[in-house]
């Protein structure tokens, strides 16, 4: 755990500046199998400190491999130099950041970390089972990860904090082959927030998970193409938080705004159906904790909710401190650093579109025909909205019943467009937040969502 | 160069110390100075101190490695008995090896100290560059960089490599706008060994910013056809041979024996117009790779010669597995020959298809086939450009396209990491509204 060598730094933060200064400890633990083959084995542990300065309008920043005294003051000079030199060439005179609410956030939770024969003994058990009850797959890989960045801020103006995201996951991946002989492949990630020993106890207890993804694998083994053109489908609750996170989320990030996204131009007007409300949540969320939740972000702003979507209009931006005093917003604490090298830059942290009042059952058996889209393997969208998301499952819907399973497709539209169309929406929401949002820097993020139904173009062949 | 040495020979006599047969190390330290631009202004300057560290051993043929940024004694002890402790978690596997027997090697290429104040002027010269040339332009963001780095690579089979480098790299993400209208991100890039030049006249970026701005008055294609479609160089790497790559011949996909070209070394997989090559010595290349992960000094190679695949992308791992030979080395410094007609006569030369710039979309499955959004494109009509593309698709299989090849362009671009003529395919669907 990191001590806390950088308050008594505090009495050299430049007086007129704004400045920050953050301590890291960033560790990762993995071990993949393919086939049986232990071909990952790794652990990586990266620390060090970073401080960066405000100065009329930029900002300097620098970062040292090291965790001592020494550096947190070597950083602090060489960012404010890079201040001065910025200040100097480019001096936009802009004034100083908006006040926010200071404080001392504490860390509440203990780091664990498992030594690497856990990870390597439970991913063995779990491929030992495929292989052994599924001799017939073409390949099989499985993953065991676990990643937790440790933060110690210290700040001239805000909430000092010293916060760890912890998560772990198993990753499992199966591949068949159709009867047409097209290789096909499914996979799915077990897990969430916290220690890889809280979260996997005992291997047994995915085994019937792992059946399931199996048994879904041998229905798209009998999968059909969908048919091309606009239809009307049901979007899984993965579906839709890719849809909230990549085709909405990143186009209100408030860099990307001032860069003329598409949010530039639409703010306070309607974007979606009045059914629709999508929410940016900090670290509490339908009477739970967020699967990733955050408390103090990286410029010392306390973490709350950010109002994206409400009742159809747009309503607002994600920012920072510097983006939410150009649009009069107020900062909800969006700017997070990945390593301690990064600056912070204004990130989702865990995005959803929030349930409504539909069964998805009546919502099913109100389609005559189209799709139940479950799972994505891939998405992107642009900063016109326009995205694609890959559709590794679904189903086809016919009178209002389940069908054929499908094999791989694609969805596509423009999200203010699309989120138009909304016109039910399930009551119950989940969340997903294995992977990495990338932007500059990776970062962990959350989303998610009830299902919906909607209109979209789906890809064919 | 010396500190890294010691701290090299003293992981290596822990690793042995603690039960390791084999094992080999880096160590090494970086400095980054980084100018970025946000929304048209600059925004921040930035200067990074790094790092690293990483040990991987051999017990008994099983693999662990270890990865820390840290030189302290006490740190590095605990990495290398972790790494240890990794591998004795481990499976036997006797298909690791690592390179014997080179010796000591010395590297040094390109800008291994930043000019600042010209990198500086540099950045602001070409923000100004794009204000006065390409009005309609934002540039969401630009980040430019000088990156120097030096190191020891040392290994307990007898090799001992230091290497000291550095490079400068402009990044830029920008889109066009007239009113409400926008068109698609893009994004251009180029490596430099040095600051001769504005940056606006390297690679193919004044090129690429007159493109996006001609793209803001588009439209979808009308209905689906089966065309010729001109992939740019940058599509051309990332979208086409990125994904041949990985689907076809990288460590994965042979392992797991799901390479739809696992049988078909030194066979026909292209037309025989196509060549590509990965060539980090080539001087095109700015600080190419110098020795693989595996300690192997690292040669060029042809990948596809003629048309016919020359060798698969394999760690010497993969290659022991499978019976074949390890890639010369793991770069993706990759060379693709220039053909003889100006890209203004292959677009001629098109019956109806479309230019595509970026493509958006899932990686290919392993049987090749793809489907996406078809990005920072044009759709051409009896060999003229008619307008720029919105919500297009393109689908196809990437086998069957390299053999579907139409021409290669005259023009290549050249950024620093890979070199890339522009490409056309027949056969492609294109699907709009």
């Amino acid at each position: 755990m990191l001590k806390d060598i950088l308050t008594p730094k505090k009495v050299i933060f430049a007086p007129t500046s704004h400045t920050e200064l953050r301590g890291q400890n960033s560790r990762s633990r993995g071990v993949t199998l393919v086939c049986g083959n232990l071909t990952g084995n790794s652990r990586q542990d990266i620390s060090g400190v970073s401080a960066r300065v405000y100065k009329n309008g930029t900002y300097g920043f620098s970062s040292m491999a090291e965790y001592s005294p020494e550096a947190a003051e070597a950083v602090l000079r060489a960012a404010t130099e890079n201040a001065d030199f910025m200040s100097l060439h480019i001096n936009k005179g802009k004034p100083s950041l908006p006040i926010v609410t200071g404080g001392n956030r504490i860390l509440e939770t203990d780091i664990k970390d498992a030594d690497q024969k856990v990870y390597i003994d439970f991913a063995r058990e779990i491929d030992n089972y495929i292989a052994k009850k599924y001799p017939n797959l073409k390949s099989r890989t499985v993953a065991a990860r676990e990643d937790s960045m440790e933060k110690l801020l210290r700040i001239s103006d805000g909430c000092d904090a010293h916060t760890c995201l912890q998560r772990s996951y198993v990753y499992v991946f199966l591949n068949s082959e159709t009867t047409s002989g097209a290789p096909i492949e499914l996979f799915e990630a077990y897990g969430g927030k916290g220690a890889f020993e809280d979260n996997f106890k005992d291997p047994q207890e995915l085994f019937p998970k792992i059946d399931i993804l199996y048994e879904k694998l041998m229905q798209k083994r009998e999968g059909v193409y969908a048919d091309a053109g606009e239809k009307t489908v049901i979007l899984g609750s993965m579906m839709t938080g890719m849809l909230a996170h990549e085709a909405v989320g990143h186009t209100v990030e408030a860099d990307l705004v001032l860069g003329g996204s598409v949010a530039a131009h639409n703010l306070g007007k309607p974007v979606a159906s009045e059914i629709v409300n999508l929410t940016d949540f900090a670290h509490t969320a339908f009477g739970n904790k967020t699967p990733l939740p955050v408390y103090v972000d990286d410029e010392g702003v306390i973490a709350s909710d950010a109002k994206i979507i409400e009742n159809g209009i747009l309503v607002g931006y994600l920012n920072n401190r510097e983006s939410a005093q150009h649009f009069g917003m107020q900062p909800c604490g969006n700017a997070r650093a990945w390593a301690f090298s990064d600056e912070p830059l204004i990130r989702m942290r865990n995005t959803a579109i929030l349930p409504g009042t539909d069964k998805l059952e009546d919502m099913i058996a109100s389609v005559e025909d189209g799709y139940y889209l479950l799972d994505s393997n891939n998405g992107q969208a642009d900063t016109t909205g326009e995205f694609m998301f890959g559709v590794c499952m679904g189903y086809e819907i016919k009178n209002g019943k389940l069908g054929r399973a499908l094999l791989d497709t694609t969805i596509s539209g423009v999200a203010f467009n699309m989120l138009k169309t909304v016109d039910m929406i399930s009551d119950k929401a989940d969340w997903y937040s294995s992977g990495f949002c990338g932007k500059k820097q990776p970062m962990p993020v959350g989303m998610g969502g009830p299902a919906i139904r909607c209109k979209v173009m789906i890809g064919g062949r | 160069m010396e500190k890294y040495k010691r701290i090299a020979e003293d992981i290596l006599k822990k690793a042995k110390e603690l039960g390791a047969e084999v094992a080999h190390c880096s160590v090494r330290e970086s400095e980054t100075n980084e100018f970025n631009v946000d929304g048209n202004e600059f925004s921040l300057f930035r200067t990074l101190f790094d790092r690293g560290v990483t040990v991987t051993v051999f017990v008994e043929n099983k693999k662990g490695s270890v990865s820390i940024n840290r030189f302290d004694d006490e740190s590095i002890t605990q990495a290398v008995q972790n790494a240890v402790s990794a591998a004795k978690s481990s499976n036997p596997d006797t298909a690791w090896e690592i390179a014997k027997n080179i010796g000591e090697k010395h590297f040094k290429r390109g800008a291994l100290v930043p000019d600042r104040e010209k990198l500086f002027f540099r950045t602001k010269e070409l923000l100004e560059d794009i204000k006065n040339r390409h009005p309609l332009i934002i540039v969401e963001q630009m980040i430019v960089t000088h990156t120097s780095s030096k190191g020891v690579y040392m290994s307990t089979t007898g090799n001992t490599y230091f290497s000291e480098s550095g490079r400068y790299n402009a990044e830029l993400m920008y889109s066009a706008h007239e009113g409400e209208k926008a068109t698609s991100f893009f994004g251009s890039d180029v490596t430099v060994a040095d600051l001769d030049k504005p940056f606006i006249d390297c690679a193919f970026i004044e090129r690429e910013l007159t493109d996006i701005e001609n793209q803001l008055d588009s439209a979808p294609t009308e209905g689906k056809f089966t065309g010729t479609v001109i992939f740019t160089p940058g599509c051309l790497v990332g979208t086409v041979f990125g994904n041949i790559c990985d689907n076809f011949a990288s460590d994965s996909v042979l392992l797991d024996g799901t390479s739809l070209w696992k049988d078909k070394l030194g066979k026909q997989v292209a037309d025989e117009r196509i060549n590509v090559s990965f060539k980090p010595s080539d001087e095109r290349i700015v600080c190419g790779q110098v020795y693989t992960g595996e300690g192997f000094i690292a040669e060029d190679f042809d990948f596809i010669k003629n048309g016919r695949l020359n060798s698969f992308l394999l760690s010497q791992y993969v290659a022991n597995k499978t019976g074949n030979e390890r890639a010369k080395n793991s770069s993706f410094s990759i060379v693709i020959e220039g053909g003889t007609t100006p890209l203004e006569e292959m677009i001629k030369n098109v019956k109806k298809g479309v230019i595509v710039g970026r493509f958006s979309g899932g990686s290919p499955g392993t049987n090749g086939e793809f489907s996406g959004v078809a990005k920072n494109g044009f759709f051409i009509e009896d060999g003229k450009i008619v307008s720029a593309l919105s919500e297009t698709m393109i689908s196809g299989n990437l086998a069957d396209m390299l053999n579907n090849l139409v021409d290669i362009s005259k023009e290549i671009l050249i950024d620093g990491t890979v070199v890339a003529p522009y490409m056309a395919f027949d056969g492609i669907t294109v699907s709009g509204k």
